[in-house]
């Protein structure tokens, strides 16, 4: 446990300019939301909508560049202080993730309670309300859902590529290991995204309440086994799959764990 | 375009064996090569198989 505080607070003190700036960064998307307002109405949702969706996929982009910053440490010299501390490979891993999941967590909340502000604003200009269900749903649910299917298994799949490529550090400096790997997890994650399309809402769904209802199309889908008809959007509320998130949350294990490996026998 | 088609194939496909090779070779964890011949096999029956 003492090791793990210790390699947290080192985390801490490497990436903190990181997370203070990509926490930061969110002001300049709240600007950007809010000098929507001179758009036409029917624009305005969609445009706002489109900076949130970026400010998503930036956000995860640039914690898995912080999360992934072996190279640098070893350039750095602050490989030599982890080789020379006696906790073992999971620690690390588990030191380095879960201080970037507690920025991700500040970030993707925040985020969220944009989501919430984008559509108390545009609900005002429909004349409709939006209440406190609504904000809880945008500002809480969304962000966990969004963390547990995309962002923490991207963290973890960004760990393990960082500790793959370390392994081949002595051999040079080379582009095989990242190439093969990156090329190999898009085909894989295709599989995986198809594979989580054909399980979805096969387990009951969590209604996620995003918006007046008079705002939201009603969206109807297939069962899986093509037999029924699932509603995934009606009334103001999203039907949300749950099968993502239990994959979500075994793939980051998974990957975790053979990071941990990884590290172990790469830097112990 | 069809012969053109598979002899890239080949090559593509000679390239990541290759690079398989290498990532095998290139380092003494048994973690790493496992995880480089699984993405390359990855990589290569996309190339063998893949339909798009």
């Amino acid at each position: 446990m003492k090791g793990f505080k210790t390699l947290f607070w080192l985390e801490s003190r490497r990436s903190g300019v990181w997370a203070l700036a990509l926490c930061a960064s969110l002001a300049l998307w709240a600007w950007g939301i809010y000098q929507a307002r001179g758009i036409p109405v029917g624009d305005r949702t969609e445009v706002r909508t489109i900076l949130l969706v970026m400010a998503a996929i930036i956000g995860a982009g640039v914690l898995a560049l912080m999360v992934g910053r072996l190279r640098g440490e070893s350039r750095g010299g602050q490989v030599q202080v982890l080789l020379l501390t006696p906790p073992s490979g999971f620690t690390h891993i588990a030191a380095r993730l879960s201080f970037a999941l507690a920025v991700a967590l500040v970030y993707y909340v925040v985020w969220g309670a944009l989501a919430s502000w984008i559509v108390a604003l545009d609900g005002q200009a429909y004349g409709v309300g939006f209440g406190v269900r609504g904000v809880l749903g945008l500002t809480l649910g969304l962000p966990a859902y969004v963390l547990a299917v995309a962002v923490l298994p991207l963290l973890a799949w960004t760990l393990l590529l960082a500790t793959f490529t370390s392994a081949y550090r002595v051999a040079g400096p080379n582009l095989i290991p990242g190439t093969v790997v990156v090329l190999g997890s898009v085909i894989a994650a295709r599989w995986l995204v198809d594979g989580v399309v054909r399980v979805a809402y096969s387990l009951p769904s969590w209604p996620l309440f995003v918006g007046p209802a008079s705002q939201t199309s009603v969206t109807i889908i297939e069962t899986p086994d093509g037999q029924g008809q699932i509603t995934t959007a009606a009334q103001g509320i999203l039907y949300l799959p749950q099968e993502p998130v239990w994959i979500g949350l075994a793939l980051a294990t998974a990957l975790c764990a053979v990071a941990s490996r990884l590290w172990r026998e790469v830097e112990a | 375009m069809q012969p053109f088609l598979i002899g890239l194939r080949v090559l593509l496909g000679l390239l990541f064996a290759f690079w398989g090779f290498r990532l095998w070779q290139g380092t003494a964890s048994w973690t790493a090569r496992g995880i480089g011949v699984f993405f390359s096999a990855v990589v290569l029956w996309q190339i063998a198989i893949g339909t798009s």
